[in-house]
C-alpha cells in the first residue's frame, strides 16, 4: 500500500475531527480533545504494509491519545504499540498516576486498557501499530503487557526508535519491496522488545519488576550524589544491601556499574548540548557525581572512545559548520534548544517609544464608517516579527477605512534617495553609534546572542506599520482588508522631488544563489529602480546597480552578507554600475508583500514565511482593488502591513520584488464567524485573495509551520521548503473551497481544477513557498 | 507554399510514442502549411458521442476479437503475453503524423504557428454537429491517493459539450470508471490502456453534475513535437526537449513552437487535443476533445541561429504576441539523463521542486543569450519581471513555465 497523506485542511469543520479519529484509528487509538474551540489543525503520513505493519508520523494540536479498545478483545490483539514522542513532554496517565517521558524516551502501550498519553504542547508523534497477524504461523511468546512501559532509548529499543524515525522521513519514497522489508524489521524488532520487557513482568515473581523499576527511578534522581550506594538504595526501599545487589545481577547487570553507566551517559547529553557549552567540564563531572575530573575524564574516555574535551570540540565543530556557510534563515536548531533551555519569556511588546496617541483613534459609534490615518514613524512600526502581544496603535471600527504609510525596509540600500528629508523614514532608519531608534529587527534575541548581527537577529525583516485591533474581532472570525487605493512615497531629498525609488537585492536566501554562473561566486547584487507611476503605462527602470560589499553598521558589526535589514548602505565603499537593464520597463503591479494579522502560537514570530495568518504572502494580486481575508488569531486580529512593492514577478526569484515605499488606503471588515456560515468565508483557514475577477487561494509547503513543527518551527520551515508540498496544499484547498462554498462533490471540484484553475508559483524565496491557485469567477456566472 | 492536408486514418497516426524509426506520412518544405486532423484517445469514452459515424474514428478505435486496427499502443512490449495490451500503454495519445520537413537536420530548430483550430463535429446523427469530449479524472492525476470521499481510490470520467458561439464547455455527466473488458479478454480495473470502449451498460450515469458552470474555452493541442533522437520508441507521456506532451494551453490559435531537431526531417507530430484546461492539469487530463489544426512549418537553419531568439536553444520555446515563454521540467532531458531505463524511471522523478530549477535555469539563459544581459541583470529581472507557473503535475516529468513579456525589451537596442 503507497503512503497515504492526511491533512485537516482538506476537511470541512464538521468533518475534521472524524476525518482525523479515522487516521489515529487505524492504529487502535482515539484522541481526547485538547482546547476545542479554534479550528483544529492536524497532518499525518501512514503506510500500511501488506500484513498490516502500520507506520504513521502524526502532528496536530494539543490532545491526549488512548487505545480504542478498553478490553482486550479480538480487535486489539497485537503488540503493545509504540508511540514515540518528537519532542520531550508528553505525560503519560494510569490508575497509578502520571509520568512524564523524556526526549528519546518512547511509550510500549498495550492495545487496550486505561490509559492515555497526553501531549500538552501538541501531538508530534510516530506510532508503530504490529498487528498479531504478522506472524502467523509462528510461536510467539504471550505477550501480556498490561501496563504501559516508557523505554529508554538504549540497546534495541534505540535502534528501533532511530529506524522508525528514518522510516517516518522516508515513508513516501520508499518503494513498495522495500516499504514492506522495513515494516517487516520493525514489526520483529518490536516483537522481541515486547517479548522481553513482557518476560520481565511476567516472569520475576510479583512485585519484583515494580520493585526494579522503583530502584531505577531511585538512582536516577540520586545520580548527582557523589555518596551514591547500594545502601543508600536499599535503606529508601526497606530492602537488605545483598537483595539489591542480588536483583541487579538478574539483569545481567551490577549496582555499581549501572550508576556508573547512567552518569556516564547524562554528562554525554550535558556535554553535547549547545546550551551548556559555557559550563566547565569539572562542573559537569560533578554534577553527575564525579568529583575528581581527571578520573572523570578517563572513565568517558574508556567509555566513549574521546575525551569530555575532545567531543566538545567536535561538537562545537559540527554546529558552525552546519550554520556558517552563506547565510542562516530564521532561528538555526540550536539556538532554539537553548532558547528554551532558558526557559524564558521571550520578550514582547518592546518598541521605541510608546505607541499610543500616534493614529488618530476616535471613539465613535460603530455605525459610522471613520477613515483612520497612520503615519509612518519610529513608534508605529514593528521590524521583522509579528507578535499577539503588541499593543495595538489605533483601534477601528468593522466598515472603516484606514491610510497606512510603509515603509520598505530596503531604503537604506540607497538612503540618499529613499530616507534623507523624509522624517518618517529618518526616524525608522535613525541608527547612529550611540542609538538606534527601532531597535527590534528580527523575531530572535534582542541581545543577537546567536549570530550577532544585531537586535533580533534579522529573523524576519519586514518594516511593518501597525498592529491596528479591530473592535469586536475574536479568534475564528474572518478580517476583510480591502484595498482601495495604493501611492508610492516619493523621495523627500530636494536633489531628488517628485521621483520615486526602489530597490531590488539579488540576496542570499534567493533561489538563485546556489548556482552563479559567472564569478564572482555566490554575490549578492543590489538594483536601485526609478517608479515612474504616472506614466500612461506605469513603469519601472534601473538606476544603477552594485554588488554589496561588507558593511559596518553603526554599532560596528559587519555584515559580510545582507543579513541584517536596515543597515545603510555607504554608496562611497561600492562600485556603482550604471548602464543596468537599458532600454528595459518593467510594467508595475504596485501591492503590499505583507498584510498580516497576528499569529496565535507565539509570542514573536519572524515575519519572512507566511501562513494561514497571512504575512508575507508576496503575491502581486494584493494591489489595487484587490482584497485579502484572513482567519483572525487573536483578540482584536491586529492587523499590520508592510514590504510595499512597486512589482514582483510569480517567484519572486532574488529573494526580493521592486521593494519600494508606499502608502495604501483600505476598507477593513470584519466577518464574525456566524456570519460567515454559508458564505465563502465558511470555515477559512488560510488566506484569501479575491481581485475582481478572480479568487486566488494560497497554498505553502506547510500551511501552518507553527503548529506543525511546533518549538522547532520557526527553523524547520527555513529546511523544508518545496513547490510539491505547496502544490498539494493549493489542490486541498481548492477542493475544499468548491466543495464547502460551491457545494460542488469530490469528482466534480477535482474535474472543474483540471479543467479550469490555473495553479502558479508565488513565491520560492520565503522558507514557505508558496503555489497559489487562480479560480475564474465567471466560471460560476450564468 | 502549400497548403497541405492531412487526414487522420489508420494509416496517418501513430498510437502512444513518438519514433525515428517512422515514416513520414507527409513531407512538406519550410514555409507551408497543413491541415491536420487528431482525434482524442479518449473518444471511446463515450462511443455513441464521440466515435459513431465517424468513419475514420470508427476505423481507428475498431477493436473486436478478430481485429484490432491500432495494434500498437505505447512504447512498450508488442509480444505478448500482455498485462494491459500492445505497447502496454507506456504512452496514450492518438497522433496524427509524422510530417518531416525537408532539410531539416538535427541542430536546426522548427518553427510550427498554430494558425487556428477547430473541433471536429460528432457524425452520429443523434448528436450530429455537435462536440463532445472527456475528462477523466485517472489514477495518475495528482488527486489519486489523496481522495477524501469513499469509494478511495476511484477514477471518474466526465463528459462535456463544447458550445462553440459561447465558447464554453459544459459537464454533461460523469461516471466512476468500472472494470471494462477489452476484445481480447484483458480486463482494465483502471484506466491503464488507451482506447478500450467503456461499456456504459456497466457503468451509472451521474447527471447534472457541475450544473450551472462554464469552463471558458481555450482549445489547444496538448501534444505537438518532434521525434526524439535516444530511443526508437518513445512514450508520448513525458514531456522533454524535443516537446511531446507539454499540456499547455497557451500553445494555442496564434502561438509560435520552435523545437529543436533531433532527427532528419524533425518529424512532427500533434493530437491530445482539448477543449480546456487549467495550469496543472491536476486530475491528470484535460477536456480532452478531437481538433484539427491549421499549422506553418518554418525551418531555421542552425547556422542562421544566431542573433535570433533561437540562439542556443536546446529546449521547446513559446513566443505568442505578448510573451516569450520557457519549459522546465523535472528532468530537462530523462531520455538522455535517467540510465538504462529512462521511461520508467522518470516515473520516479515527478517534482516541481526540479522543474522550477529547470525553468529558472533556461530563462536565464534565454535572457542572457538572446538579450544580452548579464547574469545580475537576468536575475534581478527574473525576480521582477518573470512569471512562473506550474503547468502539469500529471505528466511524469512534471513542468514549470517560465514566461517574460516582451513589451519590457520594446526601449532596447536590437531588443
Amino acid at each position: 500500500m503507497n503512503a497515504q497523506p492526511f491533512t485537516s485542511e482538506s476537511y470541512s469543520e464538521d468533518s475534521r475531527e472524524r476525518a482525523w479519529q479515522e487516521v489515529l484509528g487505524g492504529f487502535g487509538l482515539q484522541s481526547l480533545a485538547g482546547r476545542a474551540a479554534l479550528p483544529s489543525h492536524a497532518t499525518a503520513m501512514c503506510r500500511a504494509s501488506s500484513l498490516g505493519v502500520r507506520l504513521g508520523r502524526l502532528s496536530a494540536e494539543a490532545q491526549a491519545l488512548r487505545p480504542v479498545a478498553s478490553r482486550p478483545g479480538p480487535g486489539g490483539a497485537g503488540l503493545p504499540l509504540l508511540v514515540l514522542p518528537l519532542e520531550g513532554g508528553s505525560v503519560l496517565h494510569t490508575a497509578e498516576g502520571r509520568k512524564i517521558l523524556g526526549t528519546g524516551q518512547f511509550l510500549l502501550g498495550p492495545r487496550s486498557g486505561d490509559w492515555q498519553l497526553q501531549f500538552p504542547r501538541g501531538l508530534r508523534a510516530l506510532v508503530l501499530a504490529v498487528p498479531a497477524d504478522v506472524f502467523r504461523g509462528r510461536k510467539v511468546a504471550p505477550l501480556h503487557l498490561v501496563q504501559p512501559l516508557i523505554v529508554d532509548p538504549e540497546g534495541l529499543p534505540d535502534v528501533l526508535a532511530r529506524t522508525i524515525e528514518a522510516a517516518a522521513q522516508a515513508l513516501d519514497r520508499l518503494s513498495e519491496p522495500e516499504w514492506e522489508a522495513v515494516a517487516q524489521s520493525a514489526a520483529e524488532w518490536l516483537l522481541a522488545l515486547a517479548s522481553e520487557r513482557a518476560a520481565d513482568n511476567v516472569d520475576t515473581p510479583s512485585g519484583r519488576a515494580a520493585l526494579l523499576q522503583r530502584l531505577y527511578a531511585s538512582i536516577e534522581r540520586n545520580l548527582g550524589s557523589e555518596g551514591l550506594s547500594v545502601s543508600e538504595i536499599a535503606q529508601g526501599e526497606g530492602i537488605s544491601e545483598r537483595y539489591v545487589q542480588k536483583l541487579f545481577e538478574g539483569t545481567g547487570d551490577s549496582f555499581s556499574h549501572y550508576v556508573r553507566e547512567r552518569r556516564l551517559q547524562r554528562a554525554w547529553h550535558d556535554l553535547v548540548n549547545p546550551a551548556e557549552s559555557a559550563v566547565p567540564i569539572s562542573e559537569i563531572a560533578y554534577r553527575h557525581g564525579f568529583s575528581d575530573s581527571a578520573h572523570f575524564s578517563r572513565l568517558f574516555r574508556e567509555r566513549f572512545g574521546l575525551p569530555p574535551r575532545e567531543l566538545r570540540r567536535r561538537e562545537a565543530d559540527r554546529q558552525s559548520a552546519s550554520v556558517s556557510t552563506g547565510g542562516h534563515r530564521g532561528w538555526p536548531q540550536q539556538a532554539l534548544v537553548r532558547l528554551r533551555a532558558l526557559q524564558g519569556r521571550v520578550e514582547g511588546g518592546e518598541r521605541a517609544g510608546a505607541a499610543s496617541g500616534r493614529g488618530e483613534a476616535r471613539p465613535a459609534p460603530a455605525h459610522a464608517p471613520l477613515h483612520h490615518h497612520l503615519a509612518v514613524d519610529a513608534s508605529t512600526v514593528h521590524w521583522g516579527y509579528f507578535s499577539r502581544s503588541l499593543k495595538p496603535l489605533i483601534e477601528i471600527g468593522s466598515g472603516d477605512a484606514v491610510t497606512i504609510e510603509t515603509l520598505t525596509q530596503h531604503a537604506s540600500d540607497d538612503p540618499e534617495r529613499m530616507i534623507r528629508g523624509d522624517a518618517g523614514a529618518e526616524s525608522v532608519f535613525h541608527w547612529t553609534a550611540k542609538a538606534k531608534n527601532v531597535d527590534r529587527r528580527g523575531a530572535g534575541p534582542l541581545d543577537a546572542s546567536v549570530f550577532g548581527r544585531g537586535a533580533g537577529e534579522g529573523f524576519g525583516v519586514h518594516i511593518c506599520t501597525g498592529p491596528i485591533a479591530v473592535r469586536g474581532a475574536e479568534p475564528g472570525d474572518v478580517l476583510e482588508v480591502n484595498i482601495l487605493d495604493i501611492e508610492p512615497r516619493g523621495s523627500r531629498n530636494p536633489r531628488f522631488a517628485g521621483q520615486v525609488f526602489g530597490s531590488s537585492v539579488a540576496a542570499w536566501w534567493g533561489y538563485h544563489y546556489s548556482e552563479f554562473l559567472t564569478e564572482p561566486r555566490p554575490r549578492e547584487t543590489v538594483t536601485i529602480y526609478e517608479i515612474f507611476a504616472d506614466a500612461e503605462e506605469p513603469y519601472a527602470q534601473a538606476v544603477h546597480a552594485f554588488r554589496w560589499e561588507p558593511q559596518a553598521d553603526p554599532f560596528g558589526v559587519r555584515h559580510a552578507l545582507y543579513d541584517y535589514p536596515g543597515v545603510p548602505v555607504d554608496l562611497a565603499g561600492v562600485t556603482l554600475r550604471r548602464e543596468v537593464l537599458k532600454g528595459i520597463r518593467i510594467p508595475l503591479r504596485p501591492h503590499f508583500g505583507v498584510i498580516a494579522v497576528a499569529p496565535r502560537e507565539a509570542d514573536l514570530i519572524d515575519s519572512v514565511p507566511p501562513a494561514y495568518f497571512g504575512g508575507n504572502l508576496d503575491n502581486w494580486r494584493l494591489g489595487k482593488g484587490a482584497t485579502v481575508y484572513l482567519p483572525v488569531s487573536v483578540p482584536g486580529a491586529l492587523l499590520s502591513v508592510g514590504d510595499p512593492h512597486a512589482t514582483q514577478g510569480d517567484g519572486e526569484l532574488s529573494g526580493t520584488a521592486i521593494e519600494c515605499s508606499m502608502t495604501g488606503t483600505f476598507r477593513v471588515v470584519l466577518h464574525k464567524k456566524a456570519d460567515t456560515v454559508g458564505t465563502v468565508l465558511t470555515d477559512l483557514t488560510y488566506p484569501l485573495i479575491e481581485t475582481p475577477e478572480n479568487w486566488v487561494l494560497t497554498g505553502f509547503s506547510h500551511p501552518n509551520y507553527l503548529a506543525e513543527f511546533g518549538a522547532n518551527g520557526q527553523s524547520d520551515v527555513y529546511n523544508k521548503s518545496s513547490l510539491d508540498l505547496a502544490m498539494r496544499d493549493a489542490f486541498r484547498k481548492v477542493r475544499r473551497f468548491l466543495m464547502t462554498t460551491k457545494g460542488l462533490d469530490e469528482d466534480e471540484a477535482i474535474a472543474l481544477m483540471s479543467a479550469a484553475v490555473d495553479f502558479g508559483i508565488t513565491q520560492v524565496v520565503d522558507g514557505n513557498w508558496g503555489v497559489h491557485a487562480i479560480l475564474a469567477k465567471r466560471l460560476f456566472e450564468p | 507554399m502549400t497548403k497541405h492536408h492531412l487526414p487522420a486514418t489508420p494509416e496517418t497516426v501513430h498510437w502512444g510514442y513518438f519514433s525515428r524509426t517512422l515514416a513520414p506520412v507527409l513531407t512538406l518544405k519550410s514555409g507551408d502549411s497543413a491541415v491536420i486532423e487528431t482525434i482524442t484517445h479518449h473518444a471511446n469514452d463515450d462511443y455513441e458521442r464521440m466515435i459513431a459515424g465517424d468513419k475514420a474514428a470508427e476505423e481507428i478505435f475498431l477493436w473486436t476479437g478478430e481485429k484490432k486496427t491500432m495494434r500498437r499502443r505505447g512504447a512498450g512490449a508488442t509480444d505478448g503475453p500482455f498485462t494491459y495490451g500492445s505497447g502496454e500503454g507506456l504512452g496514450v495519445h492518438l497522433l496524427t503524423g509524422p510530417i518531416a520537413v525537408e532539410g531539416a537536420e538535427p541542430g536546426d530548430v522548427i518553427e510550427v504557428r498554430v494558425i487556428d483550430t477547430w473541433p471536429r463535429p460528432s457524425a452520429n446523427p443523434a448528436y450530429e454537429g455537435r462536440f463532445f469530449g472527456s475528462n477523466p479524472a485517472a489514477n495518475w492525476g495528482f488527486q489519486y491517493k489523496d481522495l477524501i470521499e469513499e469509494p478511495k481510490p476511484r477514477e471518474s470520467v466526465t463528459i462535456y459539450e463544447l458550445d462553440m458561439e459561447e465558447a464554453a464547455v459544459k459537464a454533461l455527466y460523469s461516471y466512476v470508471w468500472t472494470p471494462q473488458t477489452d476484445p481480447d479478454g484483458i480486463v482494465h480495473p483502471t484506466i491503464d490502456y488507451p482506447g478500450v470502449r467503456v461499456d456504459h451498460a456497466t457503468i451509472a450515469k451521474k447527471e447534472g453534475v457541475l450544473a450551472g458552470i462554464k469552463v471558458p474555452a481555450r482549445l489547444h493541442f496538448g501534444t505537438m513535437g518532434l521525434a526524439p533522437a535516444e530511443a526508437d520508441f518513445v512514450s508520448t507521456i513525458p514531456p522533454n526537449y524535443t516537446g511531446g506532451n507539454m499540456d499547455d494551453w497557451r500553445i494555442a490559435k496564434g502561438a509560435r513552437m520552435y523545437y529543436p531537431v533531433a532527427v532528419p526531417g524533425g518529424l512532427f507530430s500533434c493530437g491530445d487535443a482539448h477543449a480546456s484546461q487549467g495550469d496543472s492539469e491536476l486530475s491528470g487530463t484535460a477536456i480532452e476533445i478531437s481538433l484539427t489544426g491549421e499549422f506553418e512549418f518554418v525551418l531555421h537553419k542552425k547556422a542562421d541561429l544566431p542573433g535570433t531568439v533561437l540562439e542556443g536553444l536546446t529546449h521547446p520555446l513559446l513566443e505568442t504576441d505578448d510573451v516569450w515563454s520557457v519549459y522546465g521540467f523535472s528532468v530537462t532531458n530523462y531520455l538522455a539523463e535517467l540510465g538504462p531505463d529512462p521511461q520508467s524511471e522518470i516515473l520516479n522523478r515527478s517534482s516541481l521542486d526540479n522543474a522550477m530549477r529547470d525553468a529558472f535555469r533556461k530563462l536565464r539563459r534565454f535572457l542572457m543569450t538572446v538579450h544580452k544581459l548579464t547574469e545580475d541583470e537576468a536575475i534581478s529581472l527574473m525576480s521582477v519581471a518573470a512569471d512562473f507557473a506550474v503547468t502539469q503535475v500529471v505528466d511524469a516529468n512534471w513542468g514549470v513555465t517560465g514566461t517574460i513579456r516582451k513589451a519590457i525589451f520594446a526601449g532596447r537596442a536590437g531588443g
